[in-house]
C-alpha cells in the first residue's frame, strides 16, 4: 500500500531512531496520563515533530532501562484499532509501520470497563501488549478495587497498576518493559456466527502483516479503507476473492455488524471483569466530587459563585489589580514619571507641535495609548486572567454553565439560542458565528441581535467589572442592571427562538486543584494575545483621535454627541470614552476610569456611563462578523438598534437614580 | 491540548480554524467540541517545555 510504504520510509528519517534501540509505543484513550508516563520514562532528549504527511504531533524520546536502549513513542489518543480521527489514524500507523517491541496500553482505572475493549483489540491483533492500569490512586479514593493479579491471569499479559502522576508503578513498568518476552496470551472467543465470518475471511489471507489475520479480517469486515488497501497490495491476485467474501459477509450483516461486534466485545469485557473489578457497597464520594455537586446545585452553587466573585473578582482583581497596581503603574509610574519625562524628550527632539501632539499630546500614542494599555489595562487583565485561569484549570466553568443552565430551566429559560448566548461570554465574535447553526434566518438574526446587545465577553466583562469595583455602589447597580437586561433578553430569546435546548457537552471533566504551571502558562498566553489584539487598536485609536483633533473632526464629534451625553446626565467629555468604546468596550472603560480618577464623574454618572457602554457593540471584530454572517444591511440595523437601546437604557437608569437618589 | 471548558483533548491545529472575524486572524484555539476560546500556547512556553522536557499533552 502506497500510504504505508511512503510513511514507512519517512519514519526512518523523521523519528531519529538509533536502529539498535527497542521501540516502546504508548497507546490509549486521551486523558489517561500517557504523556506523564512518557515524561517519566524518557530522558532529556525528546523530539516533538509532526507525523509525516499530517499535522499531528508525535513525541519521541530515549530511555535506558535495565542497561538496554529504548525509543519511547507517545502516540496520539485512540479509542479503537478502527480509526475515525486523524490522531487515531496516526496512532494506528505507528503500531502498523514501526512494529514496536512493546506496546504499553495505558488506561484509566476508573473507566476500566469502557477502555478494556481496546486491550482486547490489541491482544486480538497479537501485538506485544503490557497493560498499565493508571490513575489507581483516584480509583482507590473512590472505593473501587481491582484485582490486577486476576486480570493478568485472564488476559495472559503483564498488567501493572500505576498512578504515574504520583510516580507510583514506574519501576514495575520499567521492569515489565525490560523483561518482556512475547509469549502466550488469552484468546477471546466471539459468537459462533461471528467466528465463522472472521474465519471465512482470515483463511483467504496469505501474506505477512504486522497484525494477526483475525484482527485484519475484523477490520476488513468493518470496511477499514486503509487496511483494505494494504491487503489488496499484499495479496495481489488473491485479493478479488477476499473482496468478494468481505462484500458477501458485509451484505449479510449489513444492518448490525458494528453493533454486534461492539456488543460481543462488551460481553467479553464484562466476563473478564467478573471478580476483577469491585464496586464498593457504598460509593465513596471524594472531596472534589462533593465540591462539584455543591457547585452545580442552585441552592449552594449561587452562594458559592458569589463567594468566588467576591474574593476573586472584587477583592483580588478589583481591589488589588484595579486599585493598588493601577495606582502604582498609572498614577506613579506614568503620570508622575514617564509622561513628564517622555513629553520633555519628544518636545526637545520634535520641533513641530502637531507631531508632538501625536506622541505626547492629550490623546498621544505614548501619553494616552501606552498609558491606558500598560498603566490601566495591563494590571487589570493580568490579575483578571490569573483569576480566570485558576477557575478554568480547576474545572469550575463547565459547572458554572450547568448551574446557569439549571437556573435557566427553573425559570423557564430554554431554547436553541441559549447555546450561542452562553458561548458569548467566552467570545461574542465566535458565538455570532455559531448562530448559523440555528434553523431559520429569523432565529439567526434574533440571536445575533441578543448577543450584540447583552452579552459582554469575559475579558471585557472582567475589565469593566474591575474598573467599577472601586466604586462598590456603582458595581452593585451595574451588576443588577446587567442581570435584569440579561434576563429580559433571555426571556425574549426563549420566546422568539423556542425549542429544546441542545446539549453542548458530553461529560464534566473532574474538578481538581489548579496546577501552578498551567495557571501561569495560560495567564501569560492570554495576556500576550490580549495585548497583541488591543495594542494596535489603542495605537490606531490614538492616531485617529490625533487626526480628528487636528482636523477639528474630533471636537465636532464630541460636540455632536454632547446632547446625547447630557440626556443621560453625563458631561460631554464622556463622549471621548464612547468613541474609544467603538474600537473596544474595554478601551472605553479605561477612558471612563481616567475620567473618574480626574474627578469628572460621580458614582451615578460612572454607573450610567458603564451600563450604556456595556450595552454597546462589543468590538469591531464582532461587527465585522455580523456583517459577514448577516450582511451589511442587517449588521448596520443591529448596530443602530443596539446603540439606541444602550442610550435608552442609560437614560432610564439615570432617571431612576436621580429619582431614588440611590447613588 | 485540553479544552479549558469541556476537557476535550484535541490537536491545536484542529482548533485553529477561527471565524475570520478578528482583524489579523484568530488568536485563539476554539475547541472543536464546544467552541470554547482556548489560548494557544505561546511559542516561548512551547520552547521552555521542550527544554524542560514537558510533554505536549497532559
Amino acid at each position: 500500500m502506497d500510504v504505508f510504504k511512503k510513511k514507512n520510509s519517512c519514519h526512518s528519517s523523521a523519528n531519529g531512531s538509533t536502529g539498535a534501540a527497542r521501540k516502546v509505543a504508548l497507546v490509549g484513550n486521551p486523558n489517561v496520563g500517557k504523556s506523564v508516563l512518557f515524561n517519566a520514562l524518557t530522558g532529556a532528549y525528546v523530539t516533538v515533530s509532526n507525523y509525516p504527511g499530517t499535522s499531528v504531533e508525535v513525541s519521541r524520546g530515549s530511555a535506558t532501562i535495565d542497561g538496554g536502549e529504548y525509543e519511547i513513542i507517545d502516540t496520539p489518543g485512540m479509542y479503537s484499532l478502527l480509526p475515525i480521527t486523524e490522531e487515531e489514524r496516526v496512532a494506528r500507523e505507528i503500531l502498523l509501520n514501526e512494529s514496536p517491541d512493546v506496546v504499553l496500553h495505558v488506561l484509566d482505572a476508573r473507566n476500566l470497563e469502557r477502555m478494556l475493549t481496546m486491550t482486547l483489540q490489541l491482544i486480538d491483533a497479537q501485538l506485544p501488549v503490557i497493560l498499565v492500569v493508571n490513575i489507581m490512586d483516584e480509583a482507590e479514593r473512590m472505593g473501587l478495587s481491582i484485582d490486577l493479579e486476576l486480570l493478568r491471569e485472564k488476559l495472559g499479559i503483564p498488567v501493572i497498576g500505576a498512578a504515574t502522576a504520583k510516580k507510583r508503578g514506574l519501576d514495575e513498568i520499567r521492569r515489565a518493559i525490560a523483561s518482556y518476552r512475547k509469549g502466550s496470551h488469552a484468546v477471546f472467543g466471539y459468537s459462533r456466527r461471528l467466528e465463522a465470518d472472521i474465519d471465512s475471511v482470515a483463511s483467504l489471507i496469505r501474506g505477512e502483516y504486522p497484525l494477526a489475520k483475525k484482527s485484519l479480517a475484523l477490520l476488513l469486515l468493518q470496511r477499514d479503507e486503509e487496511v483494505t488497501a494494504l491487503v489488496e497490495q499484499r495479496e495481489g491476485e488473491g485479493f478479488p476473492q477476499i473482496r468478494e467474501r468481505v462484500k458477501e459477509k458485509s451484505f449479510e450483516r449489513r444492518e448490525s455488524f458494528h453493533l454486534d461486534l461492539s456488543m460481543e466485545r462488551k460481553g467479553i469485557v464484562k466476563g473478564l471483569l467478573d471478580g476483577v473489578f469491585n464496586l464498593p457497597d457504598k460509593r465513596v464520594v471524594t472531596a472534589s466530587e462533593r465540591l462539584s455537586r455543591l457547585a452545580v446545585r442552585p441552592a449552594t452553587g449561587v452562594p458559592l459563585l458569589l463567594v468566588v466573585l467576591y474574593f476573586g473578582l472584587y477583592k483580588f482583581v478589583g481591589d488589588f489589580g484595579a486599585g493598588t497596581l493601577v495606582d502604582f503603574l498609572e498614577g506613579k509610574l506614568f503620570e508622575e514619571m514617564f509622561n513628564p519625562w517622555i513629553s520633555g524628550v519628544v518636545k526637545g527632539v520634535v520641533p513641530w507641535v502637531a507631531i508632538q501632539e501625536l506622541f505626547v499630546g492629550e490623546y498621544g500614542v505614548l501619553t494616552l495609548g501606552l498609558r491606558y494599555a500598560v498603566g490601566i489595562i495591563l494590571p487589570i487583565v493580568a490579575t483578571f486572567f490569573l483569576f480566570f485561569s485558576i477557575l478554568e484549570d480547576s474545572g469550575y466553568f463547565p459547572r458554572l454553565a450547568l448551574l446557569v443552565d439549571r437556573i435557566f430551566k427553573k425559570i423557564g429559560l430554554t431554547g436553541r439560542a441559549v447555546i450561542p448566548m452562553v458561548l458569548g461570554f467566552g467570545c461574542d465574535t465566535m458565538a455570532t458565528m455559531v448562530t448559523r447553526t440555528l434553523e431559520t434566518v429569523r432565529e439567526r438574526v434574533l440571536a445575533t441581535l441578543l448577543l450584540a446587545l447583552a452579552i459582554p465577553c469575559s475579558a471585557q466583562l472582567g475589565v469593566i467589572l474591575s474598573l467599577l469595583s472601586r466604586a462598590p455602589g456603582a458595581l452593585l447597580v451595574w451588576s443588577l442592571c446587567l442581570l435584569l437586561i440579561f434576563l429580559v433578553v433571555g426571556f425574549a430569546a426563549a420566546r422568539l427562538v423556542p425549542g429544546e435546548t441542545p446539549m453542548f457537552y458530553m461529560e464534566l471533566p473532574p474538578m481538581r486543584l489548579p496546577q501552578l504551571s498551567n495557571v501561569f502558562t495560560k495567564t501569560y498566553t492570554r495576556m500576550q494575545w490580549y495585548f497583541m489584539e488591543i495594542l494596535p487598536l489603542f495605537i490606531l485609536a490614538s492616531v485617529l483621535l490625533w487626526i480628528g483633533k487636528l482636523t477639528n473632526f474630533f471636537e465636532t464629534a464630541v460636540e455632536t454627541m454632547s446632547p446625547a451625553m447630557a440626556a443621560i446626565g453625563l458631561p460631554k467629555e464622556v463622549a471621548v470614552a464612547f468613541i474609544f468604546g467603538f474600537f473596544r468596550r474595554d478601551y472605553g472603560a479605561a477612558g471612563l476610569y481616567d475620567l473618574q480618577t480626574n474627578g469628572l464623574l460621580d458614582p451615578r454618572q460612572l454607573t450610567v456611563a458603564a451600563v450604556t457602554l456595556t450595552l454597546f457593540i462589543p468590538c469591531v471584530a464582532q461587527f465585522l462578523v455580523m456583517k459577514k454572517e448577516r450582511g451589511w444591511r442587517v449588521a448596520i440595523m443591529i448596530g443602530l438598534f443596539v446603540s439606541l437601546l444602550a442610550f435608552a437604557s442609560g437614560w432610564l437608569l439615570n432617571q431612576f437614580l436621580l429619582v431614588t437618589g440611590i447613588l | 491540548m485540553i479544552c479549558g471548558f469541556c476537557g476535550y483533548e484535541f490537536d491545536e491545529s484542529e482548533g485553529k480554524r477561527g471565524c475570520g472575524g478578528c482583524p489579523g486572524g484568530c488568536h485563539a484555539v476554539h475547541c472543536p467540541r464546544c467552541n470554547y476560546k482556548n489560548p494557544p500556547e505561546a511559542a516561548v512556553i512551547k520552547k521552555l517545555k521542550r527544554i524542560f522536557h514537558k510533554g505536549e499533552k497532559r
